[in-house]
Order: structure tokens, then sequence, then C-alpha cells
């Protein structure tokens, strides 16, 4: 069977061109990734973001199907636009329909900063004020501050697929302050995960993506290492001694 | 170079995989499921309306083809469904559609086959309507086999060696390629060896789906190692 060593079922917001590609790049041998669409539009405006939680259960319903080990709810805004508790409700929910342990980005987000130690963070993201606001409270509830938070400023989450890898690097360089400890790629839409590696030789500092600390979480919660090098710290070194997997699940939402 | 939309049984682990394995670099995928438990009719049928809907968000993603990527329930109802099908996902979405019966059927022409044999997951009920479809859209079949199968999750537990096993055991003189169906059976590792061994040209329907998904969006280069069908794609 596909996926011996690990099914993921990925539910993605239905316009999100990105996620399924870059998970799919990670995927070692033996995991499969089966993905889901959440039904909603191309805008992220607030009525959309919190629509986005009832949809998800008629995908996770469809994933459940294919046993997976781990569910992951791929969208960030999605799941931290209403705090810390709505994302932790979306958590129950999609675990009691799929009976898998669940994981989604914002809660991915929190726990690698977390499990690496981090307070003052820089990040990046392509969404809207009221969106970055409600990011910036979601991060400060987990104890992490935003030194500078640099936007592309779009509502149109399709839209956030076209900005390309150069681009994503060029903002998250223009974007980090000295004295942050890391920095953090929001948003699944992003094409991040290309310019992980790049990013963090020439910052000298950690660099997360959205997409990234989802697979990060998703792996550690099936207990497989993919032994990926080439996106990002985080990935690379997740089954090293002392690393962060055990971390991972000990921050789970 | 373009974007796969792919409509699938919700309880298939086999096809994504093997279409991710075969896609060129720049040609990327994007799944939707329909809910489905079981190769049988009735449970078919519910598939087929939630479809609609699934095309719609394949379509937000903006894809250049939806592809729906079932077998049984793109020939349930006879010559003709899969067109009703696709007429209904094209009008629903305003994306070029196809299905994985159409494109076997174009498949098996294209490799210019008269008569084949049919190895499937299926059951005798399904297989009767699968050998049905193919004769009324000109294809004969000279043999048929199925590992009588209704619990899809357990087709998608089988490893290739069954497809390779099932194909060298329906094969048949009289026959001039070989057809392996159901989308969530490990197929496409099992084609090269099967060509070599029987000397015919294999057809299966994950195999055919990507062939039609990639024609679809104007791909045209040679792909390796899943046979005649994707390595003479032009």
């Amino acid at each position: 069977m596909y996926g011996w060593r690990g099914r993921i079922g990925l539910l993605v917001p239905s316009i999100n061109t990105t996620m399924e590609t870059e998970f799919w790049r990670i995927a070692p041998e033996g995991v499969s990734v089966h993905s889901a669409r959440i039904a909603g539009g191309r805008h992220g405006t607030p009525e959309e973001l919190r629509s986005m939680e009832s949809a998800s259960l008629k995908a996770a319903e469809d994933v459940a199907m294919v046993e997976p080990d781990v569910v992951v709810y791929g969208c960030t805004s999605g799941s931290f636009f209403e705090g810390p508790e709505w994302n932790k409700k979306i958590c129950e929910q999609l675990s009691a329909i799929t009976k898998a342990p669940t994981v989604t980005t914002a809660g991915a987000m929190a726990a690698c900063l977390m499990a690496n130690g981090h307070q003052r963070v820089d990040v990046v993201t392509p969404y809207v004020e009221l969106t970055n606001e409600r990011l910036k409270q979601f991060l400060k509830a987990h104890g992490i501050d935003v030194a500078k938070l640099g936007s592309f400023d779009m509502l149109d989450m399709f839209d956030h697929a076209k900005i390309q890898p150069d681009e994503i690097y060029a903002k998250v360089k223009e974007s980090t302050t000295a004295d942050s400890e890391a920095v953090f790629v929001a948003c699944t839409q992003l094409r991040a995960l290309e310019v992980l590696d790049m990013l963090e030789r020439d910052l000298g500092k950690p660099v997360y993506s959205a997409v990234q600390a989802s697979a990060w979480q998703a792996y550690a919660a099936m207990g497989v290492d993919p032994k990926i090098t080439n996106c990002g710290s985080l990935l690379a070194r997740l089954s090293e001694p002392g690393a962060t997997a055990t971390a991972a699940l000990r921050h789970f939402a | 170079m373009g974007r796969i939309g792919l409509m699938v049984p919700s309880s298939n682990t086999t096809v994504e995989p093997e279409f991710y394995r075969a896609l060129p670099r720049g040609v990327t995928l994007h799944t939707a499921r329909l809910y489905l438990t079981q190769i049988a009719p009735d449970s078919i049928r519910r598939m087929v309306e939630d479809m609609e809907t699934q095309a719609k968000l394949l379509a937000s993603a903006d894809v250049d083809v939806i592809v729906l990527g079932a077998t049984a329930p793109s020939f349930l109802n006879g010559l003709g469904y899969d067109k009703e099908l696709i007429a209904k996902i094209e009008t629903a979405t305003g994306k070029k559609a196809t299905t994985t019966s159409t494109e076997l059927v174009q498949a098996i022409g294209h490799l210019g086959a008269k008569r084949v044999v049919l190895g499937s997951a299926y059951d005798e009920k399904v297989n009767a309507i699968a050998k049905a479809f193919l004769e009324a859209s000109g294809v004969e079949v000279v043999g048929v086999k199925g590992l009588a199968l209704v619990d899809n999750l357990v087709v998608g537990r089988l490893s290739a060696d069954t497809a390779y096993d099932l194909a060298l055991e329906v094969d048949h003189p009289g026959a001039d390629a070989i057809v392996l169906s159901c989308t969530n059976w490990r197929t496409m590792e099992a084609i090269e060896r099967i060509e070599r061994d029987t000397r015919k040209p294999v057809i299966s329907t994950t195999q055919a789906s990507i062939w039609g998904a990639l024609r679809a969006i104007g791909y045209s280069e040679p792909i390796e190692g899943y046979g005649r069908l994707l390595r003479e794609l032009a």
C-alpha cells in the first residue's frame, strides 16, 4: 500500500495551489499525501476565514477514508484568525472525524517557534492589515513578539501563489531586523520552501515557512524523518539527537 | 507548465502517489475527493452527486483540466455516460474535463488495439459493466478476470505484483492489448514488466488518466518507465 510508512491527510483551501506540491516535494519513500479541499472563496475576508472552520469538516470526512496517520489543516490565517482556542477547537473537531492527530498551520507555527526557543521574530505574510494584527495577537498569546512584519498586502488568496520565490526572498531580507531570533513566512500559498536554505545562509538565522512548519509537526506526529536536507534547517534535523521532533509533539495544540 | 485537477474517490490511496511519481517537473497536481466506500452502483451514484461541487473547488485553483480519476463511476451507466459526466463538469466549471473511462477508450484506440483482455480489481457485476462499456465503445473483450473486491480500501492495500500476476493470467493469444482497470489498484510499477513478458501493450486506467491529462494540457514529451503509452506521448 502506498503510504506504508505514513499517510498524510492534507486539507487545503480550495484555491491553494502551493501546499500539495510542496508536501509531495518533502515526502520520502513510503509516505503519501492525500488531499481534500476546503470549500471557500478566494478573498481572505474575516467571513471567509471563519467559514473555513465549518467547511473543513466535510473535507475531513472525505480524507478520513484513507485512514490517515495525521491530518493537516493547511491554512495559516484560517487557523489563527480567531485565536488559540479557536485553533484548538479546529484540531479537536478534525481529530474526532479522522481519528488521527491534527496539525494546523498556525499551531505548527507557534510550536516550531516555541520549540526552538524564539521569543522575538520577524514575520513575512501576504495578508492585509487586519489579518496581520490577528497573527501578531496569536503569536503574543504564545509568548512570541513580532519585531517586524513585512507584507505583500493582498486580499486575494489565489494570487498569493503567483508571488515568485525570488520575491519572497527579497521580502524576507528587507523585513529582517538585526535583533530578531528568526523569521517566519506565513501562508501556505507562498512558495517559500525553495528559498529557505539560501535565506538561512544569507541571513545567518533560522527562517521557517508555513508549509515547512506544518510538515515538521506532521512528520513528528507520524514518527517519520523525511531526511530532507534542502528545505531549511527545521526539517533537516528532525531526527538528530535532542532535536525538535519531541518538542513538536510537546507543543501539540 | 500546467495544473492538473484530479477528482478521486475519497477512499483511494493509490492514484495520487502514482500521478505524482509519473508527472514531469513543472506539472502540478491538485486533488479533490468524492465520498466513496464501496465499488457498488448505489455508493457510486451518491458519489457522482458530489462531483459538481468538488469540480468547482478544483476550478477555484484555476486548474487547466479536471480529470474524474475513477474508473467504475465513469462507465457505470454504459456508453455515453462518461461524456455526460464531462459535460456536467465542464458546464459547472468552464474548465476542460475528462474521465478515466474516456481516456481508457482513447488510449486503446491510440495504440491501435482492437481486442483486449481485461484484468480488474472488481467483482463479476462491475466487470460485466466494464466489458459492456468497452464493447459498446468498439473494443472487443476476449477475456475478463477480476479480483472480486468491492471494498475500495482493500484494493489500495494490494501490491503491484497482483497486477502483474492477473495480467499474465488473463492474457490470451487472441488479445492484442491488456487492460488493467481500477485507479486504486497499483498497476504503474507492473506495466513495463508485463509488456516485456507478454510482448503486448498494457493500458492501465491510471496510466491512461495521466496520459489524457497530459495531452489535455498540451504536454508531449516521452515519459519513461510506465509502458508504451506514456513513452510514445506525442
